[in-house]
Order: C-alpha cells, then structure tokens, then sequence
C-alpha cells in the first residue's frame, strides 16, 4: 500500500512538472470561474441576511390626516393597541414629525412646511413581517386615517436586483466551470499522450486499470483542489476587505446588512472547494474514459 | 499449459488472421512460431496475451479459460505472462534497474521485494554492471537483454516473444536465443514468433507454422522450412 501511494504521489508530481504550462492555465481558470460561483454564493447568502435584518425592522406606519381628531387619534391607537398582529407601537406627534422632515428635506422644501400641515402618525413593529400587510388591509379608510405604509415594495425591489446580479455571476460562473474543466481534461489528455508507452508497458506486465488510472485521476483532482484553495483565499481576503470598510459604515446600509458571519462564510468556502474536487474529477473521468484505454 | 481449440480470428476488414487453429502446447515446452509477414504470429501471441478476443473457438492458458475471462481478471492473468518485442518497447527515461523494477512496482510488490529480484535477474541477463544505465545508452543486444529482464521478473508462467532478434546482427541474437534458452530451462514456457532462420535451423526445437491464418505444420525438433525428412506433422 505503500509503495503505491508512494507511485501514485511520485506518477502525480511528474505528470503535472511535465505539463506545467497548462496545468497552471487550468489551475487559473478553474480559480477565476470559483471565484466568481463563490462571490455569487457570498451575494446571496448577504441578501438573505440583509432580507431577515429587513423583515425584523420593517415599520408599518399609520399617517393621520392632518385634520384628524384627538377622539379619531386615540381610537385608532386603542384599535391597534389591541390588534392581534401589532406587537408593539408608538405615537409620533406632528412636532416630532416635523423634526423628522427637518433631516430629510432641503431648508427651501421645509420653508414652506409647517407643523400642522404634516400627519401624526402610529408607528407599529408587526409580530410577522408578511402581517404587513392586515394591518394595512385593517387600517386604510378608517376615519382619520390618511394613509397606511410599510416598505413591501422597496423590500422587493431590492431582492430583485440582488437575484438578478447573483444570476448573472452564476451564468458567468457556470460557462467558466465547464471551461475550467474542458482544460483539466485537455491536461490529462497530454498526460496520457506523453505516458502513452509507459501505459501499454503497464499494461503488459499486469497493472489493473484502476492502478493506471488513479495518477491521472489525481492529477485533475490536485488541479482542480489547488484552483478552488486559491478561489477560497481570494474570496476570505475579499471578506475580509469589505468587514473592514463596513466598520465605518451606519449599521442600516445595505453593506453592513449584508456582512456574513464567519460560518456563512466557512460553508461558502467548502462549498467553492468542493465544487473544484468535483470539477477536476469529472474533467479527468471524462479523458480517462476518451483517451486512456484501459 | 497452452490449449487452442478450433480458434478464428477475422478483423473487421475481413482478413483472416487464424483459421480454425487448434494445437497444446506443454508445460516447459520451447516453441518457434515460423510463418511468412501476415501469416498470424502476431495476432496468435495477441490473442495469447488476450489483446485480441477470436470470433471462434477457446483458449486455455495455464487451465484457465482466457476468452471468457472477465475483463477485470486480464491484467492478472498477464502477470503470469512475460512479453518482449522486436522494438523492445523500454521506457527511455528509466534506467535498465528502473525499467525492470518498473513491471514490479505496477503489480505492488513491495520495496524490499523489487530490491532483491531486480539484481538477480539482471544477473541472469549479464547486466549488473549497466543498472544505472538508459536504454539509450545500450547496444541493441543489451536493449533486448533488459526486455527480457523486465518479462521474466515476475518469474512468468509463459514467456511470449514476437520476433526478439528481428532487429539484432546474428551473433548477437545467438546470444539471446541462448538466454531464452536459459529461461526455458528453469520451466517458463517460451513461444517465440520469428523469422531467424538459422536460429530455427540450429536449435531443433519445436516448431508451428502458420500460413495466412491456418496451421500448415506442428514439427518436433524441426526446422524453419519444410523438410523432405522431417516426419509428418503431429
């Protein structure tokens, strides 16, 4: 056993020293096209996080006409004081909502704004983020009531734009892969051409197939396992990179939403090495079975 | 040890390369292999080395059925073979130790194994002195010498050689005839396919003639042409 691991790393090693002008273009273009399956895992799994950090703020408001009553302003907050999918809520005066507007508009825009021109409003936290949506069903249309917001749309908007962008890495990505693996096999292709002599000697004498078949098989794994370590490290640097910008970012940017933990990104990274085993395997199944005759 | 029985053997374009062969050949036994270019030898020992399937008929190698031998069990059953060729077919980038040690290392024998076999059998070919050599740094004669160094290793039941001198002067082949004479002696059995007439002439052993794909001739201790006197065949 041995002295078989002891062929099998000395088989491995030459093949690859032997055609090291394609094995690095294999290695390389294995790492870009895992570089980019592991960014595009990264982005989604950011969404997600950023989606979650969403939901648990998401705030329906309640905006009062600005000709409401105090009896319409108490019955609504006792209404939803007792509504069983608000879990909490507050009461925002036009005063306070005026100096709300005050960080959010232009002084030429707040110039012609007054305090009593602006609604109060109920700013309620809902147990569920999809129960949204009753409290506004509930809520629009009663008297007093101007209007019943929450952020649904930009929610969706924003999930849009995020699966949109993951797709298109993935695309690229994927186009890359079978790229990558395409060169892995013309790698083991030359392996096997260059060894040609040797293999009908090996057959000669007795060798099984799997005894012929395991160095090659192993030099697209190597391939494939160096090409998707690189992919792993450029990915954690560039982790690394966005944790360390994302400190002087407000905690409520999408940037810092979005940030991993660092399990996300230990599955992220094995996943990247995973699929670059797999990738180098099937390249060099795919010669062994073409090229090698055994 | 060797049994053909009614074996054919047709390639896809219709040449004929056996024709309903049938012959035993003993345990020990040296055997010439003799026929004109095309005549079968090659596709014989082929078909021996189950490189080649017939379309017809059973072989028997060593009790064992080969035809229908599961494609797994093959390179087993060449390890109880030892094969060398005209071309001598040695790696060019090992050494002579090397490319003999080479058939043990493919097969799993262990170091120490591959350390102690290597030396004696490069002893009995007469090329201790050459171990560290390259093939390209050997004559023609000390080539053929590792191949069959390198086949008999294994200490094979059967040795087959396809036309071991063809490429070698006659006093060098004198010299390998006389090592396949010698591996002979210990039991292996040898069958050697050629076209080295005086060799035939001059060891008198058996010998087998094919003729664009049929057995024209089984001699004992015959020679490379037909004999008027040589007895009729077995």
């Amino acid at each position: 056993m041995a002295s078989f691991s002891q062929y099998v790393v000395k088989e491995t090693t030459t093949n690859l020293w032997r055609n090291r002008v394609t094995t690095v273009a294999a290695i390389f273009t294995v790492m870009v096209s895992l570089f980019l399956v592991g960014g595009s895992l990264i982005l989604g799994q950011g969404a997600s996080n950023a989606e979650i950090k969403w939901q648990q703020g998401t705030l329906v408001t309640v905006w009062m006409a600005p000709s409401a009553t105090t009896q319409e302003i108490d019955a609504i907050r006792s209404q939803l004081n007792s509504f069983t999918y608000v879990h909490d809520c507050y009461y925002q005066t036009q005063a306070q909502d005026y100096e709300e507007a005050k960080h959010l508009l232009t002084p030429t825009e707040l110039s012609v704004l007054k305090p009593e021109l602006l609604p109060s409003s109920h700013r309620c936290v809902p147990n569920q983020p999809q129960d949204a949506r009753l409290v506004i069903e509930k809520f629009s249309g009663q008297p007093g009531v101007q209007i019943v917001t929450a952020p649904t749309q930009a929610l969706k908007n924003q999930q849009r734009t995020i699966a949109i962008a993951q797709w298109s890495v993935l695309v690229i990505a994927s186009v890359l892969l079978v790229s990558s693996a395409v060169l892995i096999l013309n790698t083991i292709r030359m392996a096997i051409f260059a060894r040609k002599r040797e293999v009908a000697v090996m057959k000669l004498v007795g060798a099984t197939n799997w005894f012929i078949r395991v160095p090659f098989i192993f030099e697209g794994l190597i391939q494939g396992l160096i090409g998707s370590l690189m992919a792993g490290g450029l990915l954690w640097a560039g982790e690394w990179f966005w944790h360390a910008r994302a400190a002087n970012w407000a905690p409520d940017t999408l940037g810092s939403q979005m940030l991993l933990s660092s399990w996300q990104l230990i599955w992220c990274e094995l996943i990247v090495i995973f699929l670059g085993m797999v990738i180098g395997s099937i390249g060099s199944a795919i010669a062994i079975r073409r090229f090698l005759d055994v | 040890m060797i049994k053909l029985d009614h074996v054919t053997k047709t390639y896809k374009n219709g040449t004929i390369a056996l024709d309903d062969v049938s012959l035993e050949i003993e345990k020990g036994e040296f055997v010439f292999l003799v026929g004109s270019s095309g005549s079968g030898k090659t596709t014989f020992l082929r078909l021996l080395l189950r490189e080649e399937l017939p379309d017809r008929g059973t072989i028997w190698e060593a009790g064992r059925d080969i035809v229908n031998l599961p494609k797994w069990r093959v390179p087993y059953l060449r390890r109880n073979l030892g094969c060398v060729f005209q071309d001598f077919r040695l790696l060019q980038n090992k050494t002579v130790f090397e490319n003999v040690a080479f058939a043990l290392e493919v097969i799993g024998r262990p170091k120490s194994v591959i350390e102690s076999q290597v030396p004696q059998v490069l002893d009995l070919v007469g090329l201790s002195h050459k171990r560290d050599n390259l093939p390209t740094e050997l004559s023609g004669g000390e080539q053929q010498r590792v191949a069959i160094a390198r086949a008999f290793v294994n200490r094979p039941l059967i040795l087959l050689a396809d036309e071991p001198t063809g490429n070698l002067d006659p006093k060098i082949s004198e010299g390998i005839m006389s090592l396949l004479d010698r591996i002979n002696k210990t039991g292996t059995t040898v069958v050697m396919a050629t076209h080295d007439k005086a060799l035939v002439d001059r060891m008198r052993l058996r010998v087998i003639e094919l003729d664009r794909g049929q057995l024209i001739r089984d001699q004992q201790r015959g020679v490379y042409g037909i004999e008027a006197d040589a007895g009729a065949p077995r």
